[in-house]
C-alpha cells in the first residue's frame, strides 16, 4: 500500500498541496499523552474502507499515547440512519472527548449532534459531512469534491477517447457525498470544451448493494445500446458492475471505471474491463482525522478558520472554508491515486 | 341417586372403561368421579345438558385432555393417553359437530390426512379408490378431488366420518354427528353406526335429537353437572324420565305449538324473489307478530334467501317490500340500519368473536350508542346491557368478562341472540337457533323468539328440526332445491306433510 | 378442458397470462425490448431468488413468515465463501452441503422458537433478522469477500451456459434453481408428509385432533427453508463474488412478494412453489423492465414497482375467480349429465 504512485492531477488539488506547504512555516505541534475518549463512527460496520479508516485511526491513537479509549462502533447496514442517531446520542451522555462520523444520515442527524456539542462532545466527520454543516465542529475531506468531478471527467475522456456515451450508477440517491460528486463532475463535462462529445446519458442507484448494482449495471446497457462507459463513484458498484460486464462478456464494449479498491479491482483493471479508476487512501484519512479530533478534544485546536497543525508523518494541515458549503469548515487530505495497470498490482498487495 | 347398573355387556370385558375419572380446570370442576364401561358391538349413547360434562368426557377419552384423577382402562389395562395420537394408536377416534376438516385439501387428502403405512410417495389413483369406497359406505355422492373449501357442512361431516372409518377404529366417538345433517343422511349415519358396531365396535353416540338415540342406541348413559346420572338399556327408558334425569326439573312445553300473536299488518312482502345460481321465486307476507318456519333439507338453499335479504349475497331478481317501502339491501350496513337481523348459524364463523369477552361481544354491534360524550366508551353502560342480557337470557357464566369461548354451544347461542337483540332490531331471521344446543336451552330460545314477536317484531326462523318448525312456526314455507314448494299454515302442518314438500315427493297443488 | 384442470393447474395458467400481458406492456414501451439478453438478465437473477421464494413458500403454508431470510442467504454467502477462501481444494458439493447445514442451522433456531416457545413467527424472525446480520457483521470481522479469493470453477459456474436455444442461454445457475423448485413441487404433491405442511396452515385445530405434530411440522418447514435459504446464500456466492455484509439485504420482503404473487396464501394452506417461481420471475421482470422503461424516475421505481405488484395480483385474482367459475358451470353440466342421485342434496 506504500508504493504506488501519486498523481496531482487537477488545479484544484495542487491548490490543495500549495496551501498546506504554505501553512507548514507556522504549524502547531500537538502533545501527546492527553488523556480523551472517542468514538469513530462509520456509515455501517462490514465495509473494507472503514475497516481501514478504523486502522489509521487506531495508528494515530497509538502514536499520540492517548491513555483514553478509541471505541469503533457503528450501525448494522439495514438500521445505518437511526443507528447512527442512536450512537451520537449515547456518545453525548457518555461524554466522550469527540465523534468521529462519517455521516450516512443526512441532515437528520444535525440535532443529535448539536445536542452532543452542547455537551461537550467534538463532532469531527470525515468521508461524508453534515450537509446543513449544523452540529458539526469540522469535516476533515477525503479530497476536494470539486477534484473529484474532475477526476471522474478526466478518467472518462481518457477510457472514451474523448466522445461516447456513459452513465452513473451510484450507491444511494440521499448519499451527500455520491451526489456532491456527481454533481462536481457534470460540472467538469460542461466546463470544459474537451469534455463536449462525451455525453451523460442515464444515472441509477445501486444501494451499494452487490446484487442490486449489478442487476443496475446490466439494465443499463440494455437501455443505452450505444453506452461506452458505466461509472460509478462508490467501492460497492464499481465492483459490481466491473463482475456483470465481466460475467456477460461485455468488456470490450462497455468498460468500468469510478472509485474502488485496488484490491477488490486487481483483476479487473489487468482483464481490461476496468482500465483506471481511482481512491484515496482510506488509512491516511482515519489518520488524519483522529489527529483533528483529538486536538479538538484536549483543547489544544479551537477549531477556528486559518489554524494550522501537524498531523503526524502526514504534514502539516489547515482548517479553511468548505468551497461546497459556505459557513462550514473543512480540512482537506488528498491528494488522489489513481490506478491502472502499471500500479494496480502493487496497491493491492 | 343410585346408578342403575346395565345389563348387557357379554362375557367379553369393556374395550374401553372410565374409571372414577375428575377433571377440573382451575376452580371448575368439569367431571367428578365419572364411571363408563363401553363393550365391543354396542352402540351406546350419552345424554345431557350443554355443559353437563359431555366434552370434556370425549376429551379425556381422546387424550386432548389428561383426567386429573382417576383412571382410563383400554382392554382392563389402565393407559395415559397424552394426545389424540396416543388415542388413535389404542384405537379410539372421534367425530365432531363441528366438522375438522381441511380447507386447503381435497376430499381424498382430507381423509387420509393422518392415515399410516401409506408409504412415503402418495399414489393418487390408490388413494381416490379408497376414498371413494369409503364415500360410498356412507351411501354419499362426492367427488375425492373435490377441495374441501367448498364442501356443505353435511359434506364436511362425511368427510369426518370417512377419516375415522379409515382407521382402525375399536372405539368411535360420534359427538353430534347429526347435527347438521338432514334426517335422511341422519338416518343413513345411523345406519353406519349400527354396522360399525355389528363389526365389533363401540360406539359412543351423542345426539340431542332425543328420537335418534331410541332408534340407534342399545344402552343410554345420562350425565347431568360432570357427574354420572344413569346407565339402562334403551328398552328401560323412556323419554320424559330420560329428559327428567337430563335437566334435573320438569321441562315446559318444548313440542306445544304455543299461541300466535299474528298481527293483521304486513311487515316484509318478498315477490317472486330470485338470486343467480342459488333460488328462485319464493313469495311471502310476513306479518307483525309472526313466527314463519323455513323448513327444508339440507341444500334446499333456505340460508341463500336469509343472506339476500340481510343484504350479504343482493337478489339479483324480484321485488321486496319492507314497513311498506321498497327495499333492496346490499350490504348487512343497510340490512341493520333498517332494523333487520341475522342470527347465523355457523357461531364460529359469522357470529362471534370468540376469545373477546361476553361484554365486548352483545355491545359489538352498537357502539355508538354507548359512546360518552367524549367519543370514549361507557364501561359502566355496557356492563349494565351485557349484565341485563346475562339475566334476561339465563346465560350461564360466572361474570360477562368470561371470554365467549369458554362457554358451551347453547350458552354461546344465548350471547349472539342478545348481541343482535341489543339492536332492537324488528326482523329477525334466525338460522337453525337451536342445533346443537339442549333441550332446556331449546326451550329458552323458543320463549325467546316468541316473546319477541308478542312485543311487535316479526320472525323468520330457519330450522333443520321438524318437531321445532312445528312448534314454533305460525306459518311454514318449504324448500327445496332452491325453489319454493309451498307455504302450510300450522294446522295444516304435520311432519308428514313438511317432508313430502321438502323431499318434492308432492308440490303443494299436486297435495291438494 | 378447463373443467378438468384443478385450482392449482389454474392459478398456473392465471400466472402465465399475467406474465404475458406484463411482457406486452414493456415490450410496447421499450423500444428493442425482447431479445436473448432480456431472457438471460432475468434467468439469472431469478436463480437466486426462485429459492428464496420456495423457501419462504414452505413457511407461508404453515401460516407463518421468515423475515430472516435475507439475513441467512448473507449470512451463508460469507460463511462459504470463507471457507472456500481458506481451502479452494475443497469439493463443490461438501461446500453446497456445507451452504445448506449453515442455513438450516438458522432455520432450526427460528423454527425452535416459533414452534415450542410459541412466539407468533413475525415477531422471531423479525427479530433473528437483526441478529443473525448483526452475527454477520460480528463473524466477517468487517472484511468481505472478493471474487479473486474464490477459485475459478465457483465463479464461472452461474454464468457457464449448459444449452442455448437461439442466442437464448440456459446457464447452470437457473437450471439448478429451477430443478429444485420441481423437486421441491413434486415433493410437496406426492410426498405424504409434505401434505402436513398443508394440513397445519389450512386449519391447525384440525390437524392436531388428526393426530399430526403441528409443532414438528412448523419447525421442519423452518428448517428447510433455512437449507433452501443457505444453498440461496451459496449462489449469490458464486454470482456476485463480492460479499459485504450488506448480502441479501432485502430478500425477505421479495421473496413474500415473490410468494404472494404467485399465488400462496399469506395465511397458510394454500400454493405451490412452482407459482412462486413465476412469481419470482414476475417481480423480477417488472423490476428489471421499470430501469428501462424511461417514463419513470428513479425515484418513482419502488412505488411504480408496488402499484404494478398489486396490479399483477388483482388481475391474477380476477382471472382466477374467471376460471374457477368457468369451471364450476362445467362441473355441473357435467353432474347434470349424471344420472341423479335423489338422496344426496
Amino acid at each position: 500500500m506504500t508504493h504506488f504512485a501519486k498523481l496531482g492531477l487537477a488545479a484544484t488539488l495542487m491548490m490543495g498541496t500549495a496551501t498546506a506547504a504554505l501553512a507548514e512555516a507556522h504549524a502547531m505541534t500537538l502533545e501527546g499523552g492527553m488523556e480523551t475518549n472517542m468514538v469513530l463512527l462509520p456509515k455501517f460496520l462490514g465495509i473494507l474502507v472503514f475497516d481501514q479508516a478504523n486502522e489509521g485511526a487506531q495508528e494515530a491513537h497509538a502514536e499520540l499515547g492517548n491513555p483514553g479509549e478509541l471505541l469503533f462502533v457503528g450501525p448494522t447496514p439495514e438500521n445505518s440512519v437511526a443507528g447512527q442517531i442512536e450512537i451520537m446520542t449515547t456518545a453525548a451522555t457518555q461524554g466522550q472527548g469527540a465523534v468521529m462520523l462519517s455521516n450516512n444520515a443526512g441532515d437528520q442527524i444535525a440535532p443529535s449532534a448539536e445536542a452532543a456539542q452542547a455537551a461537550g462532545v467534538q463532532v469531527v466527520t470525515w468521508d461524508s459531512p453534515i450537509p446543513s454543516g449544523a452540529g458539526e465542529s469540522v469535516f476533515v475531506a477525503q479530497v476536494d469534491f470539486g477534484s473529484i468531478g474532475v477526476v471522474m471527467a478526466d478518467m472518462a475522456h481518457s477510457i472514451l477517447g474523448g466522445s461516447g456515451q456513459m452513465a452513473v450508477l451510484s450507491a444511494t440517491p440521499d448519499a451527500a457525498n455520491q451526489n456532491a460528486w456527481i454533481a462536481a463532475m457534470e460540472e467538469a463535462l460542461a466546463g470544459d470544451a474537451k469534455y463536449a462529445d462525451i455525453e451523460l446519458v442515464d444515472v441509477v442507484y445501486g444501494d451499494d448493494q452487490a446484487e442490486v448494482s449489478y442487476n443496475r449495471a446490466l439494465a443499463l446497457v440494455d437501455s443505452h445500446p450505444d453506452l461506452g462507459l458505466i461509472m460509478s463513484p462508490t467501492t460497492v458498484g464499481i465492483q459490481a458492475a466491473a463482475k456483470a460486464m465481466q460475467d456477460e462478456g461485455l468488456c470490450d464494449q462497455v468498460k468500468v471505471s469510478g472509485l474502488g479498491l485496488p484490491s477488490e479491482m486487481v483483476s479487473y483493471t489487468m482483464n481490461g474491463c476496468a482500465p483506471e479508476f481511482a481512491l484515496w487512501d482510506f488509512r491516511d484519512l482515519g489518520y488524519l482525522t483522529y489527529y483533528t479530533a483529538y486536538g479538538l478534544a484536549t483543547g489544544q485546536l479551537t477549531g477556528d478558520m486559518g489554524e494550522t497543525f501537524t498531523a503526524g508523518r502526514m504534514g502539516a494541515y489547515t482548517i479553511e472554508e468548505d468551497p461546497g458549503r459556505p459557513g462550514s469548515k473543512r480540512i482537506l487530505m488528498g491528494p488522489f491515486t489513481v490506478y491502472t495497470a502499471d500500479n494496480v498490482e502493487a496497491a493491492a498487495q | 341417586m343410585t346408578a342403575p347398573v346395565s345389563a348387557p355387556p357379554p362375557s367379553a370385558g369393556p374395550v374401553l372403561a372410565l374409571r372414577h375419572i375428575s377433571k377440573s380446570f382451575g376452580m371448575t370442576r368439569a367431571l367428578s368421579d365419572m364411571s363408563l364401561s363401553l363393550f365391543p358391538g354396542e352402540v351406546h349413547a350419552v345424554v345431557g345438558e350443554n355443559g353437563a360434562g359431555k366434552s370434556t368426557m370425549i376429551k379425556i377419552m381422546t387424550g386432548v385432555h389428561q383426567p386429573s384423577s382417576g383412571t382410563l382402562e383400554v382392554d382392563g389395562v389402565a393407559l395415559r393417553l397424552s394426545g389424540t395420537k396416543d388415542a388413535r394408536q389404542a384405537g379410539i377416534a372421534a367425530i365432531y359437530q363441528e366438522p375438522m376438516v381441511f380447507p386447503d385439501l381435497d376430499v381424498a387428502e382430507n381423509i387420509f390426512i393422518s392415515a399410516t403405512g401409506l408409504g412415503l410417495v402418495q399414489n393418487r389413483a390408490a388413494l381416490r379408490s379408497r376414498a371413494r369406497s369409503l364415500i360410498d359406505r356412507i351411501g354419499m355422492t362426492l367427488d375425492v378431488d373435490r377441495i374441501a373449501a367448498g364442501l356443505t357442512l353435511a359434506e364436511q361431516q362425511a368427510v369426518e366420518i370417512a377419516r375415522a372409518l379409515s382407521q382402525d377404529v375399536r372405539v368411535l366417538i360420534m359427538d353430534e354427528p347429526t347435527a347438521s345433517l338432514s334426517d335422511h343422511e341422519a338416518t343413513q349415519l345411523r345406519q353406519i353406526a349400527r354396522t360399525l358396531s355389528g363389526q365389533g365396535v363401540a360406539v359412543v353416540y351423542i345426539s340431542h335429537r332425543l328420537e335418534e338415540i331410541f332408534d340407534v342406541a342399545d344402552r343410554v348413559t345420562v350425565i347431568r353437572d360432570g357427574q354420572h346420572i344413569s346407565t339402562r338399556p334403551v328398552a328401560e327408558v323412556t323419554p320424559d324420565g330420560m329428559i327428567g334425569e337430563m335437566v334435573g326439573r320438569e321441562v315446559g312445553n318444548y313440542f306445544t305449538k304455543a299461541p300466535s300473536h299474528t298481527r293483521p299488518e304486513v311487515m316484509l312482502s318478498v315477490q317472486n324473489l330470485g338470486c343467480a345460481d342459488a333460488f328462485e321465486g319464493i313469495s311471502l307476507d310476513l306479518h307483525a307478530g309472526e313466527v314463519l318456519c323455513m323448513a327444508g333439507l339440507v341444500g334446499a338453499r333456505r340460508t341463500d334467501v336469509a343472506l339476500s335479504l340481510f343484504g350479504i349475497q343482493p337478489a339479483t331478481s324480484g321485488q321486496v317490500a319492507w314497513l311498506g317501502q321498497p327495499f333492496h339491501a346490499t350490504s348487512p350496513a343497510q340490512a341493520i340500519e333498517a332494523g333487520i337481523a341475522y342470527v347465523s348459524e355457523d357461531r364460529r364463523k359469522l357470529g362471534l368473536a370468540l376469545p373477546m369477552a361476553i361484554r365486548a361481544n352483545i355491545t359489538l354491534a352498537t357502539l355508538n350508542a354507548i359512546l360518552s360524550r367524549l367519543g370514549l366508551i361507557d364501561r359502566a353502560a355496557e356492563q349494565g346491557i351485557a349484565e341485563s342480557f346475562r339475566k334476561r337470557l339465563n346465560i350461564r357464566t360466572p361474570d360477562v368478562e368470561t371470554s365467549v369461548g369458554m362457554l358451551s354451544g347453547g350458552n354461546q347461542q344465548k350471547v349472539m341472540l342478545a348481541k343482535w337483540l341489543e339492536m332492537r332490531p324488528r326482523l329477525l331471521i334466525f338460522d337453525e337457533p337451536t342445533r346443537g344446543i339442549d333441550v332446556g336451552a331449546k326451550a329458552e330460545v323458543h320463549d325467546l323468539i316468541r316473546t319477541f314477536v308478542k312485543e311487535g317484531g316479526a320472525a323468520l326462523v330457519i330450522s333443520s328440526d321438524l318437531p321445532e318448525v312445528l312448534a314454533l312456526g305460525d306459518r311454514i314455507l318449504v324448500m327445496r332445491e332452491g325453489r319454493q314448494m309451498g307455504i302450510l299454515d300450522h294446522d295444516d302442518a304435520t311432519q308428514e306433510t313438511v317432508m313430502r314438500l321438502a323431499t318434492g315427493a308432492t308440490s303443494l297443488k299436486g297435495a291438494a | 378442458m378447463l373443467g378438468r384442470l384443478s385450482p392449482q393447474t389454474l392459478r398456473i395458467l392465471a400466472l402465465l397470462v399475467v406474465l404475458a400481458l406484463v411482457l406486452a406492456f414493456f415490450a410496447s414501451q421499450v423500444p428493442n425490448y425482447f431479445n436473448a439478453r432480456l431472457f438471460n438478465r432475468i434467468s439469472s437473477s431469478v436463480a437466486i431468488m426462485a429459492l428464496i421464494a420456495t423457501a419462504q413458500t414452505l413457511v407461508i403454508l404453515t401460516r407463518n413468515i421468515d423475515l430472516s431470510i435475507g439475513s441467512v442467504v448473507g449470512f451463508t454467502a460469507f460463511a462459504t465463501g470463507n471457507l472456500v477462501a481458506g481451502s479452494p481444494d475443497i469439493h463443490p458439493l461438501v461446500l453446497v452441503v456445507y451452504a445448506m447445514l449453515v442455513g438450516a442451522g438458522f432455520g432450526l433456531i427460528n423454527g425452535v422458537i416459533v414452534a415450542y416457545a410459541r412466539v407468533p413467527s413475525i415477531i422471531v424472525t423479525l427479530a433473528t433478522m437483526a441478529i443473525f446480520r448483526s452475527a454477520l457483521v460480528e463473524y466477517s470481522d468487517a472484511k468481505s469477500i472478493t471474487s479473486s479469493q474464490l477459485p475459478q470453477w465457483l465463479v464461472q459456474f452461474p454464468n457457464t451456459s449448459l444449452f442455448e436455444v437461439g442466442g437464448v442461454q440456459f446457464r447452470a445457475a437457473f437450471v439448478t434453481a429451477v430443478i429444485v423448485v420441481l423437486i421441491v413441487h413434486v415433493a410437496l404433491n406426492r410426498l405424504r408428509p409434505a401434505r402436513r405442511l398443508y394440513a397445519v396452515g389450512s386449519n391447525p385445530e384440525a390437524a392436531e385432533m388428526a393426530g399430526i405434530n403441528l409443532r414438528l411440522t412448523v419447525l421442519s418447514a423452518f428448517v428447510m427453508a433455512g437449507a433452501l435459504a443457505g444453498l440461496a446464500g451459496f449462489m449469490f456466492l458464486a454470482r456476485f463474488g463480492n460479499i459485504t455484509v450488506v448480502a441479501g439485504l432485502g430478500f425477505e420482503l421479495k421473496s413474500v412478494a415473490a410468494a404472494v404473487v404467485g399465488g400462496v396464501n399469506i395465511f397458510g394452506g394454500s400454493g405451490t412453489v412452482l407459482g412462486a417461481l413465476i412469481g419470482a420471475i414476475l417481480v423480477d421482470l417488472i423490476d428489471t423492465s421499470l430501469v428501462r422503461w424511461a417514463l419513470v424516475s428513479e425515484f418513482w421505481r419502488e412505488a411504480v414497482l408496488g402499484a404494478l405488484i398489486l396490479t399483477a395480483v388483482a388481475v391474477d385474482a380476477i382471472l382466477m375467480r374467471r376460471l374457477i367459475r368457468m369451471r364450476i358451470a362445467r362441473e355441473k353440466e357435467r353432474l347434470a349429465s349424471m344420472p341423479q342421485k335423489e338422496a344426496a342434496e
